[in-house]
């Protein structure tokens, strides 16, 4: 059975992928993808219906020879691009980089395989290791995931018949596309099943190969650099990965099973999980690494979605969280927490300066991954038991905006956010459904928030240097309503319409996912009792906590040691109090009337307003983005020291 | 407390809290007017206004800002519910916060020069006071060993002799949500000397009247919070004379000021502000307080 499952959720997509390459015809790989779709979502609740866990499998061993070989053929891929970049386009930061990184995970990599260890390839028992934390990452990368590649079916066919429209593009490039998104899935799904942290390297490889090709995919130059960008940060995390695997294959432990490492917990291992965190916080994109993040905004925005949102920057701090056990009661792990608080700050200001949609979305990305690390680096049952409610929250509601920006921009054609001013008027339901998913990462009694909260309780009274932590967050909280409260205005702002505005169009495609995804945050956040006790509950015994020091629940609402939310009668009663005004009043036209502009209006109707010499000049409004203090020109002279110091003491205070 | 006992305070809240917070208003009118050397309107002026206000016919600039008018005024009760109910004080914070957001979001919602400036001045005071409010929490749930409000009755000890440095982040924090003077900066509370009231500029008739009622609640359930500062034993109404005497601090604090910049604002609240509170949780967790 679980051999078969694994199939489904980490072989059958890779291979459909390889298909996908072959076929030219746009509604024939639509209909694969979707078909792949259906049955990624189907194993996935499978696993979640397996009975005991953890389960531990070791498939036939020849895989580990195949792991083997493949991981070494992507690193040459990986010297290869950067050489035939460097032939191309002469030497750069970005290709110089990629070699040296790629042989600095590559070579100790091969020491290892190939002289250290006693066998080649390397079995460990088990190579699977299923528990309840694999099976929510499984969830996430194969129901969003899965919905993120039916939506980005449509897409890439707007995106392309844009750019052939524009004279960019000429032959459809969508089957390379659609090969990295499936191969991303299954390679996705694989990194959380896997114990091997042989094999978990390489499905980490998987998946920065395919953030460097879908980065890439439109071949401007702009993109080709960011690509790089991306591929070499990421790379380092990837040397982190050899040398911890070298480290711990050498320490006393002699061992490189992750689930062997987590229970070991011996503080001489301090380095190698220093190492994995390392890797853990590149892939998440956190300070100073977060340029590869923005970088990779040109990118089509379902790779935005679901690789640098809601799937593959989760799989950064899904390894942080899965070892968080290892490191608790040590100083690493206090400056974790400090640092993912100071990272959650920074991204929240930052993103108050930028203009462009998607930026704001990806600052607010590393933002909240940076609170997962701070509540895996606090390291109480009820902070990881509120990271891993804020992984599953946060993947729903970013993934839903990072769609939703790509249909408004596939509307509108931009992604600057002041080009997005009163388009409620122009798309009603998208605008919707888009401000419902900001009040869904923003506002009580939504899944993030209710985190938020949890993160606010679990960093109380737990030591001296928790007072930094707190302070962190609070700030970062008042700086995070800035910017989507703008935004939300941005949207909202327009002249008195009369009447209910003209519903947009509904596309199946676009309209019917964000439904799906939407309807998934509400739903989830009125039943977070029950999906506590249901999946991230058991998965905190799995991990060797103590359950009952984390949240309890009764009657639907939850309880932390120290106070309670009482869930779903919030809800109900907030969505009265929106919706009852939203669905019943009615702007009559009789009662609308003209914004005041000091009695210079021309006449009711229009924008304009008499000025210098009774001349007729049209309003215009703005957002507030305050870049002379809060931009990154600004900022980032501090911003990245900032990360770079306080990773330094991160691994000076392991050393010694 | 029996919950039957509960539901009712919860009802009396709803119920009296807009006639207190009416009644401080117009105090605060009769008084503000006395120092400046005027005689003023009657104390409760502010009821004949909102009734007037709601009699109007209504005008709107736009469906969206009406919306947030109504939820605007429904959020703060429900917030208002909660405290009542002594349920845990960073959920009704945070639903306060959702009820504060409507009202530049509703501003931010019409496309109006005014209106837009006092929006995003309004989002500007909100990254100013979240920040005090939601650390203040913290020190109350470290003495009272839980941020339910209901922990803070049992607590059974005044917290203002451990708390004093969060009390006065506090104060400041509520000047600034009330738009007192210097922090007045997305719309005074008065209408001062100001001619177009900044965030609420676009809002006339009975939705202006939705908003003023919800200032009232929003008043009370802020001096209710710093009331709980001194809320038991025998000397229980020590709380109502701190709220009312912070009050009168901030009225005064109110006319001898003038209004300042949004950059000084943020400066002092997150400088002054936020240290205060952050050293009171640090001497907490020290164990020195």
């Amino acid at each position: 059975m679980i051999d078969s499952l694994l199939g489904l959720s980490v072989f059958f997509p890779i291979v459909i992928g390889f298909i996908c390459l072959a076929i030219k015809n746009h509604k024939a790989r639509g209909g694969i993808v979707f078909l792949t779709a259906v049955v990624l979502i189907t194993s996935s609740i499978f696993f979640l219906r397996q009975g005991s866990f953890p389960i531990e499998h070791s498939p036939a061993p020849a895989w580990d020879w195949v792991i083997l070989v493949l991981n070494y053929v992507i690193l040459a891929y990986f010297l290869f691009v950067a050489i035939k970049d460097f032939a191309q386009r002469g030497i750069s930061r970005h290709n110089v980089l990629t070699i040296a990184l790629t042989l600095a995970a590559g070579i100790p990599l091969a020491i290892f395989e190939f002289s250290q260890a006693p066998h080649t390839p390397l079995e460990v028992a088990p190579t699977i290791y299923i528990d309840h934390l694999s099976v929510i990452m499984c969830l996430i990368i194969s129901i969003i995931g899965s919905l993120i590649a039916v939506y980005a079916i449509r897409y890439m066919k707007d995106h392309e018949e844009h750019r052939m429209h524009l004279g960019e593009l000429k032959e459809t490039t969508q089957p390379r596309f659609f090969f990295f998104m499936l191969i991303f899935l299954g390679a996705m799904n694989g990194l959380v099943f896997a114990n091997n942290l042989i094999w978990l390297a390489f499905f980490w490889e998987v998946t920065t190969l395919a953030c460097y090709g879908l980065i890439r995919h439109d071949e401007v130059p702009l993109h080709i650099d960011n690509a790089f960008r991306a591929l070499w940060m990421c790379l380092i995390g990837s040397v982190g990965f050899s040398l911890a695997i070298m480290f711990l294959w050498n320490s006393p432990l002699n061992t490189i099973s992750l689930a062997a490492v987590i229970e070991s917990g011996a503080p001489v291992l301090l380095l190698p999980i220093a190492l994995l965190c390392l890797a853990g916080l590149t892939k998440a994109a956190q300070v100073p690494f977060q340029s590869w993040l923005l970088g990779a905004m040109v990118a089509p925005t379902p790779v935005s979605a679901l690789l640098h949102s809601s799937t593959m920057v989760n799989a950064g701090v899904y390894l942080v969280l899965r070892i968080a056990p290892a490191f608790q009661g040590t100083h690493l792990s206090t400056l974790i927490a400090i640092y993912g608080g100071a990272v959650f700050l920074i991204t929240a200001i930052l993103a108050i300066s930028q203009s462009e949609g998607k930026k704001v979305l990806a600052y607010s990305t590393i933002g909240n991954l940076g609170l997962i690390i701070l509540c895996a680096g606090i390291n109480t049952s009820l902070a990881i038991a509120v990271g891993v409610m804020l992984l599953i929250f946060h993947a729903i509601s970013k993934g839903l905006l990072f769609l939703c920006a790509g249909a408004i921009e596939h509307h509108i054609w931009s992604r600057d956010i002041e080009d997005m001013e009163g388009i409620a008027t122009k798309l009603p339901v998208l605008t919707g459904i888009t401000i419902a998913a900001m009040f869904s990462m923003l506002v009580a009694p939504f899944g993030v928030l209710i985190t938020k909260w949890g993160a606010m309780e679990a960093a109380t009274g737990i030591g001296v240097w928790s007072t930094l932590v707190l302070v962190l967050l609070m700030l970062g909280s008042g700086a995070t309503t800035v910017f989507w409260a703008k935004w939300i205005g941005r949207f909202l702002c327009h002249s008195p319409v009369p009447g209910r505005a003209k519903r947009e169009p509904f596309i199946p495609l676009y309209h019917g996912i964000l439904l799906i995804l939407i309807g998934c945050a509400v739903v989830f956040s009125i039943l977070i009792a029950p999906v506590y006790n249901g999946v991230i509950a058991p998965g905190l015994t799995e991990a060797g906590y103590d359950v009952a020091s984390a949240f309890t629940t009764y009657g639907g609402f939850l309880k932390s040691p120290i106070g309670i939310f009482a869930a779903w009668p919030i809800f109900i009663i907030i969505a009265l109090a929106l919706l009852i005004p939203a669905l019943a009043t009615r702007a009559k036209p009789e009662e609308s009337y003209a914004s005041y502009m000091c009695g210079e209006n021309v006449e009711i109707g229009t924008d304009e307003f008499v000025a210098v010499a009774d001349e007729r000049t049209p309003l215009k409004t703005g957002g507030f983005y305050i870049e002379n203090m809060l931009g990154e020109g600004n900022l980032n002279r501090f911003v990245v020291p900032v990360g770079i110091v306080l990773l330094v003491i991160l691994f000076v205070l392991v050393v010694i | 407390m029996s919950t039957g006992w509960l539901i009712g305070s919860a009802v009396i809240a709803v119920i009296v809290a807009p006639l207190i917070g009416g009644l401080l208003r117009g105090i605060d009118r009769k008084l503000t007017a006395h120092m400046q050397g005027r005689i003023g309107p009657p104390i409760i002026q502010p009821f004949y206004d909102v009734i007037k206000l709601l009699g109007k016919k209504p005008m709107v600039a736009g469906r969206a800002q009406l919306v947030f008018a109504y939820a605007f005024l429904a959020l703060i009760v429900t917030a208002v519910v909660f405290f009542a109910l002594r349920q845990d004080l960073l959920v009704v914070l945070f639903i306060l916060f959702f009820g504060s957001l409507c009202l530049p979001i509703g501003a931010l919602s019409v496309k109006s020069p005014y209106s837009q400036l006092g929006g995003h001045r309004e989002l500007l005071q909100f990254l100013a006071y979240e920040p005090i409010l939601l650390l203040a929490a913290i020190p109350i749930a470290l003495k009272s060993g839980g941020f339910p409000i209901a922990n803070i009755f049992e607590y059974g000890q005044p917290l203002l002799p451990d708390l004093w440095l969060s009390f006065i982040a506090l104060f400041i924090a509520l000047a600034i949500v009330m738009r007192k003077s210097p922090f007045d900066i997305s719309g005074s509370e008065h209408a001062h000397q100001e001619l177009v009231r900044g965030v609420i500029t676009e809002y006339s008739g009975p939705y202006l009247a939705l908003i003023e009622i919800g200032h009232w609640y929003e008043m009370v359930l802020l001096l209710s919070i710093l009331g709980l500062f001194w809320v038991v034993g025998s000397l229980w109404w020590l709380s109502i004379i701190i709220a009312l005497g912070s009050w009168f601090i901030m009225l005064i604090v109110d006319n001898i000021n003038a209004r300042l910049t949004w950059s000084w604002m943020l400066k002092f609240a997150w400088g002054a502000g936020v240290t205060l509170v952050a050293l009171n949780i640090l001497f907490i967790n020290l164990g020195w307080m």
